[in-house]
Order: C-alpha cells, then sequence, then structure tokens
C-alpha cells in the first residue's frame, strides 16, 4: 500500500530544547494511524512540521507526494490541539468559511455545512453564534470546518479532549467514517484507548524519539501478559510461581496485596494458579490479563502517557 | 476567491457589520459639529442678566454714566466686528458665507447683560448696610419673579478711585463683576487723562483706530494680496495629516486587536494551516485597509456635503486645492505607505498577544514615538522649510504625516520624491520583517519582549 505520508530522520530543536529526534515512520493511504505519547513527548511539534507551519531542523517529510506539507493543503484537513472559531460567527459561515480557505466554493460549503451539522445533531445550533454554543457542540463544529472540504488527509492533533465519553464515542464514528471514505487518518492522543479502538496502526513517541511503529496487536506483543493477583500473598511467594518473570506491587492494604506478575517466556497462567492452590497462598482472586496499550506504552519507553513529560521534564531540571 | 480576498473579506464584514463601527464612524463628524454648536448652544442660552447700578452718593457721581457708556461702547464693538468679520467672510465664501458668519455672530455677539432702572426703594435706602439689605432682598427669592434681580451694582470711590461692591444672585458668575471692573477702568482712564489736560475725545479716537494692514507674496494666487485661498492649502495640509494620523493608527490597532483576538481564541493556527502567513497577513491588511478606506470616504463625504452646503465658494477652492498639482494623489499616497508600515508592525506584535496587556511592551514605546509628528506638524504649517521639519520628514514612521502636512506648501521636488521613495522602501522593509514576526508569533507561547521580537525576526517562525 502506497504511503500518504513519510517522515525520515526528521528532528526538531528550539534553542536548546530537542523536541523531536530522528523521527521515522509511514503512514498508508486509507488507514487510521495513532500518534501516541503523553503531553510534551513532541506530538504537537511534529503535526506542525508535517503541516509545514514549522521547518524540520534535519530529515525529511513526504505527504500526499508533496515535500512540504504547504504544497497540499488543501487536501489536508487539520483539527489543531487548542481549539477556537470566530466567535461571532454562526456554524454554517464558519465552516463555508474554512472550506472556502481550502479551495471549497463559499455556496457548496454552506450546503455541507447544514448537512454535516444536521448529521452531528447541531442543527437546532446553525444559526446561532459561535459563543452561544457549549464546549462540546463548538469542537463538533470545528471538527466539521476541519474536514468539509473532504481532504486526503486528516491530522487530528489531541481530537478527543475536553469531549465528554459520548462525544467521544460521536468523534471515533466520525473518524472511522472519514477512513471509510477513503481519507488517511492520524491523529494524536495520549489516551491510548482510543487508539485501540480506531487505530490500524500505532506510533509510539517518548521523550521525543519513537519507541514503537506497528500494528496496535503488535504493540501489545511487545509487552508479557500478566498474572493478576489479590491476597495475602508477599512479591516473593508471587516471584516464586512457575512462569513469573517479575512481580510488581500494585496496592497493599494491611497486608493484602494486588500483585502484578508479569508472565516470561512460556509462562502459562495454568501452571501459576495450581502451584499457588499448591502451595497453599491466600489467593482471593487470580485473573489471567492480556496486555493492553496502555501497559505496552509503559513497558516499551517507561513513561505513563498520562503524566505530562513537559511538566516532569521541568521537575527534573528544578531537581 | 483567492485565500487573500478570502480573509480580507471576513475581516471587513467582522467589523463593517456591527453597530459599534457605524457609530464610532459617525462619531466624528457628529462631535465635530457638536464641538462647534455646543459653545454657540451655551452662549445664546445664556440669560441676559438684569444689573440695576447705583451711585452710593456724591463721591460716585458719575460711575452709573460710566458704567452706561460702557456697555453702550461694547455693544458699538461688537457691532463693529460683526460687520468685518461679515465683509471677511463675503469676501471668502461669497453671499452664504456671510450669512452664515453673520448668524454665528449674532448668536454669539449680544452682551449678556442689560441695565435697567433701580427700584425705587433701592434708591432712596441709605447707602451702607441699610442698601445692602435690600439689595440682598432682590437678589433672593422672596420677591416675585418678575421683580427679581440678576445683580446689583454699588458704585463708589476709594481713595478717590472708582470702585464697586458688585452683590449677584449666582455666587459663581463673575459676568458682571469683570464687566463693572473693565467699565470703572475706563472711567479711571478718562479721568486721569482730564486732570492731565488730555481730551478723552482724542484718546478714544486714537484707540478706536484699526490700521488696515494688506499681507502680500509673491507666490499669492494673485501674485500680490495673499487671501484665504493662499492659506488654504496649509490648512488642508495640516487637517490632512492630523486625519491621515487619526485614520492609520486606529486602522492599525484594528489590526492589532483583531490579530489579538485570533491569537487568544486559537483560530490563528487553524488559519495557518489553511494559508500561509503572508496569505493572512496580507488578508488582513486588506481587510482593515478597506475599512479604513470605508471611514475616509464617509468622512470626506459628510465634510463635502457639509461644506457644498453651507459654504459652495470654499468647498469649491478646497476642491481645487486638493486637485491642483496632484495634492490628492500624494495624500494617497502617504496613506498607503503610512498604513502599510504601522499595520503591518502593530499586527506582528499582535501574533505574540493574547491581550492587550501583552502588548503593552512593544506599543509603549511605539506609541510615544508617535506623538513626534503631532508636534512637529503644527510647526510645519507655520515654517515648513523648518529644518527639524526637514529632517524629521525623512524619517520613514514619519514621512507619511510630516510629509502631508508640507507637501500643499510646495516643498522641493526632490524632497517629496526622496521621503516617498524612502518610506516605500521602509514599508517593504517592515512587511518582510513583520511577516517573519508574525509567523513566528502566531505559534508561539513566548511572551512578547523586545528581545522574543527580535529573536522571531532572526529565526522567521522556522
Amino acid at each position: 500500500m502506497a504511503a500518504a505520508l513519510t517522515l525520515d530522520g526528521v528532528s526538531k530543536r528550539y534553542g536548546d530544547f530537542q523536541a523531536v529526534r530522528d523521527l521515522s515512520f509511514e503512514v498508508e493511504k486509507g488507514t487510521i494511524c495513532g500518534f501516541l505519547g503523553p503531553n510534551g513527548a513532541g506530538k504537537t511539534s511534529t503535526i506542525r512540521m508535517i503541516l509545514g507551519l514549522q521547518g524540520v531542523t534535519s530529515g525529511r517529510i513526504g505527504i500526499l507526494g508533496a515535500d512540504d506539507g504547504r504544497k497540499v493543503r488543501d487536501r489536508i484537513g487539520f483539527l489543531p490541539e487548542e481549539r477556537g472559531l470566530y466567535k461571532k460567527m454562526t456554524p454554517v459561515d464558519a465552516i463555508a468559511f474554512f472550506g472556502a480557505l481550502k479551495g471549497l466554493p463559499t455556496g457548496e460549503g454552506r450546503r455541507r455545512a447544514r448537512e454535516m451539522l444536521d448529521a452531528q445533531g447541531l442543527g437546532a445550533a446553525k444559526k446561532r453564534k459561535m459563543k452561544e454554543l457549549s464546549k462540546g457542540m463548538a469542537q463538533k463544529v470545528q471538527l466539521i470546518a476541519s474536514v468539509v472540504h473532504r481532504p486526503e488527509f486528516v491530522i487530528l492533533d489531541e481530537p478527543f479532549s475536553g469531549l465528554d465519553p459520548v462525544n467521544q464515542q460521536g468523534l471515533e464514528a466520525v473518524i472511522r467514517q472519514l477512513a471509510a471514505d477513503g481519507a488517511t487518518v492520524l491523529f494524536s492522543t495520549h489516551v491510548m484507548q482510543h487508539a485501540e479502538r480506531l487505530c490500524d496502526k500505532v506510533v509510539l513517541l517518548a521523550r521525543g524519539q519513537k519507541a514503537f511503529e506497528g500494528t496496535v496487536t503488535e504493540a501489545r506483543a511487545t509487552t508479557p501478559r500478566f498474572l493478576e493477583l489479590e491476597g495475602a500473598i508477599s512479591p516473593d511467594q508471587a516471584a516464586a510461581l512457575p512462569g513469573v518473570s517479575g512481580v510488581e506491587v500494585v496496592s497493599d492494604h494491611d497486608g493484602v496485596r494486588v500483585l502484578k506478575a508479569a508472565l516470561g517466556q512460556g509462562g502459562r497462567g495454568q501452571d501459576a494458579l495450581k502451584a499457588a492452590f499448591l502451595g497453599g497462598l491466600d489467593v482471593r482472586r487470580f485473573e489471567l490479563r492480556e496486555p493492553s496499550l496502555h501497559d505496552a506504552f509503559i513497558g516499551l519507553t517507561g513513561d505513563n502517557p498520562d503524566i505530562d513529560q513537559s511538566v516532569k521534564a521541568g521537575a527534573e531540571a528544578a531537581r | 476567491m483567492s485565500r487573500i480576498l478570502l480573509i480580507a473579506r471576513r475581516e471587513y464584514a467582522a467589523y463593517a457589520r456591527t453597530v459599534g463601527f457605524w457609530l464610532s464612524l459617525l462619531a466624528f463628524p457628529i462631535f465635530a459639529v457638536l464641538g462647534g454648536a455646543i459653545p454657540i448652544l451655551i452662549r445664546t442660552s445664556e440669560p441676559v442678566r438684569e444689573v440695576v447700578v447705583v451711585e452710593e452718593g456724591p463721591q460716585a457721581a458719575g460711575l452709573a454714566a460710566a458704567v452706561q457708556s460702557a456697555v453702550r461702547l461694547d455693544q458699538e464693538r461688537r457691532e463693529e466686528r460683526r460687520r468685518e468679520m461679515t465683509a471677511v467672510a463675503e469676501k471668502q465664501g461669497g453671499a452664504a458665507g456671510a450669512s452664515a458668519a453673520g448668524d454665528a455672530l449674532d448668536r454669539l455677539g449680544d452682551l449678556r447683560l442689560r441695565i435697567v432702572a433701580a427700584p425705587a426703594d433701592l434708591t432712596a435706602a441709605a447707602p451702607g448696610a441699610a442698601r445692602e439689605a435690600v439689595a440682598r432682598r432682590y437678589l433672593g427669592d422672596e420677591l416675585p419673579e418678575a421683580q427679581q434681580l440678576d445683580s446689583v451694582v454699588l458704585l463708589d470711590r476709594t481713595d478717590g478711585k472708582p470702585s464697586a461692591r458688585v452683590w449677584t444672585r449666582r455666587a459663581t458668575d463673575d459676568t458682571v463683576e469683570d464687566f463693572i471692573r473693565d467699565a470703572l477702568r475706563g472711567a479711571n482712564r478718562r479721568e486721569a487723562f482730564e486732570g492731565a489736560g488730555i481730551n478723552t475725545a482724542v484718546v478714544e479716537e486714537a484707540e478706536r483706530f484699526r490700521p488696515e494692514v494688506t499681507a502680500l507674496s509673491p507666490r499669492s494666487a494673485s501674485g500680490g494680496e495673499v487671501s484665504f485661498r493662499d492659506r488654504l492649502p496649509g490648512i488642508i495640509g495640516l487637517a490632512s495629516g492630523f486625519i491621515l494620523w487619526s485614520l492609520i493608527i486606529t486602522g492599525a490597532s484594528i489590526l492589532l486587536n483583531s490579530v489579538m483576538e485570533e491569537k487568544s481564541n486559537k483560530i490563528l493556527e487553524v488559519l495557518l494551516s489553511s494559508a500561509s502567513a503572508s496569505e493572512i497577513l496580507t488578508g488582513k491588511v486588506l481587510g482593515v485597509a478597506l475599512l479604513t478606506a470605508t471611514v475616509m470616504l464617509a468622512w470626506g463625504g459628510i465634510g463635502a456635503f457639509g461644506l457644498i452646503s453651507a459654504a459652495p465658494e470654499t468647498a469649491a477652492m478646497v476642491g481645487a486645492v486638493l486637485m491642483d498639482g496632484g495634492l490628492i494623489g500624494y495624500f494617497i499616497a502617504y496613506a498607503v505607505g503610512g498604513y502599510l508600515m504601522y499595520a503591518v508592525l502593530f499586527a506582528a506584535i499582535g501574533a505574540f498577544c493574547e491581550t492587550p496587556r501583552d502588548a503593552q511592551t512593544l506599543m509603549g514605546p511605539i506609541m510615544m514615538i508617535l506623538v513626534v509628528p503631532i508636534i512637529v506638524m503644527q510647526m510645519a504649517l507655520q515654517t515648513p522649510d523648518a529644518s527639524v521639519v526637514r529632517i524629521l520628514s525623512w524619517v520613514p514612521f514619519f514621512t507619511p504625516f510630516l510629509m502631508s502636512a508640507r507637501a500643499p506648501s510646495e516643498p522641493p521636488m526632490i524632497e517629496i520624491v526622496g521621503t516617498m521613495a524612502g518610506m516605500f522602501a521602509f514599508a517593504l522593509l517592515m512587511v518582510w520583517v513583520a511577516g517573519r514576526a508574525f509567523r513566528a508569533g502566531a505559534l508561539s507561547d513566548v511572551k512578547l519582549s523586545w528581545r522574543s521580537f527580535a529573536g522571531a525576526i532572526r529565526g522567521g517562525g522556522k
């Protein structure tokens, strides 16, 4: 499958700060790619370089056959992380204006705007001003504004942030529909569950560097399955079970612990359960768990994606 | 439609569709009219004060007559002044101008006090405390309104010199007091002249003399006598300089606020994904330029209509001055160059700011610099060739205003061409510099400072 986006050894430096380091990956046409990493990992800088809003310090970017995002900006749809539209405009006018900037005739833009607003349940808000809409409604309007011209490549920077669960589900449906209509979608997020449900491929970014590139299944496979044990069990007792390669204490309440025991290569859950039973361990709950993308991310990078890396870096610098 | 025009159209519509824009557009002509009309209204609505003058004894004999005479003389002087002004207005603005000037002077010209006969009980009362008690009664509210007085002047002499005690209904009103002071000063002068054996009639005649002075210049339209027509270009130049300054700063400030709003609402990044920084900047500058042109046309239209209606001859003269030697072309060129310079600079500053407070760091010094042409422009009206005016005209930031003020005085062509070329070259440099800063500022979270602004210009957002 042909690549819609190629990054080859891309780096970005702001003064002394290295935001992105030697980043390379590809996104195939018509696929959904999750660009994952905690806040401050370099996702927004990379997206801005892809769009041509910022230059690369080194490396090369190819998008839709062009060597600069600016050359194909009419074929790209972009939803930035920090969102905003003209407060005094109506949703239809705002969508038509941004569509027109992408080459869509204004009349057609207004027609599509009305159609898409109706489809998103915003029919009643068409004639209201943007400042009168709720945050969730405004975000939907902005998403529509970024795709009204039916782009071939859609870049969504943290599209789920600030949305309630119902609207997050709605947005997932929109992203699936965009891909079903043939668009390539690259979206950044630090919430792994969305990527697990949506992505054909994920790129994991940590401290400006790529930690992984592949499918969600491949990402999970990088992390061992594990057992979750609960009871009056010590970490040493759990570590002695057959097939267990490492133990982490998740919680400890007066000696009743929740332990996470990684299974090593060839380790089997039933062997561990049998040994625990025969050994007379006080096991009150035993669960064999497949690793999530979140687990895989932590396993691959050693970072928790929920922690803002820029804040963490700042705290470390302060120390 | 190109992106530049789309952005320009949105920018224009965003302001032109608001009621506030049209209100502020009309505010200037309305205030200009009110500025002229309000003093007339205040003056004409001022009541004519009814004043009684009483001599406090034989020693004050003749002082009441002197005050009455002063009133008469004052009215004669005002009448004479009115005739002179009407003649000048007729000469410059035709019959309509004379009529308008006459009406205005009629409204402003009257002395707002009248000497009335003293009530019998006032004159009958003994001088001093008793008479003052009666005076108080006439100035208070206990008598019917028809009998009330505005002022009672008790005339006397102190050390042989005229003096007065002026009682007034309102403690804050010093109109009568001032008039009586002048009248008694005149009376004293006459007495002094008579005491020295000088004929007062001769003195008064000499004081009334107004020499006829004619201003002449070989550069006047007639080649001799200087008329209002010859002075008009200077007035138009100065007015154009001020209007240009006001419009350019207003336009540039609109742009600053517009960019700040887009920055704070996170719209700039979306725009940048749809259009280049140059397209956005150009579109916005163009949109606000159209807005400024709308204001200029509206003001010009209202002004022209008012002038043609009130003084058609003067309007024709103004038109002739503007067309003469392509003066209007210079004004347009200076407006374009000046607007371009300041608009792009303000837009670039706006790209770094989310609130007006953020912008203060750079806007403070810029606004201080902008006061300079306002001061120098006034000097340019009298002495357009003064060294300081000529030198500052070459500073591109001041060129549009100072050269607009100087252009009607026909400065050397080398100065016109040189300053204009310098201004446009500098404007282009500003476009380049501001474009780089705008691009960098639009995506930057860095706090605005001279250092960050200079860094952005160097880096250009790369």
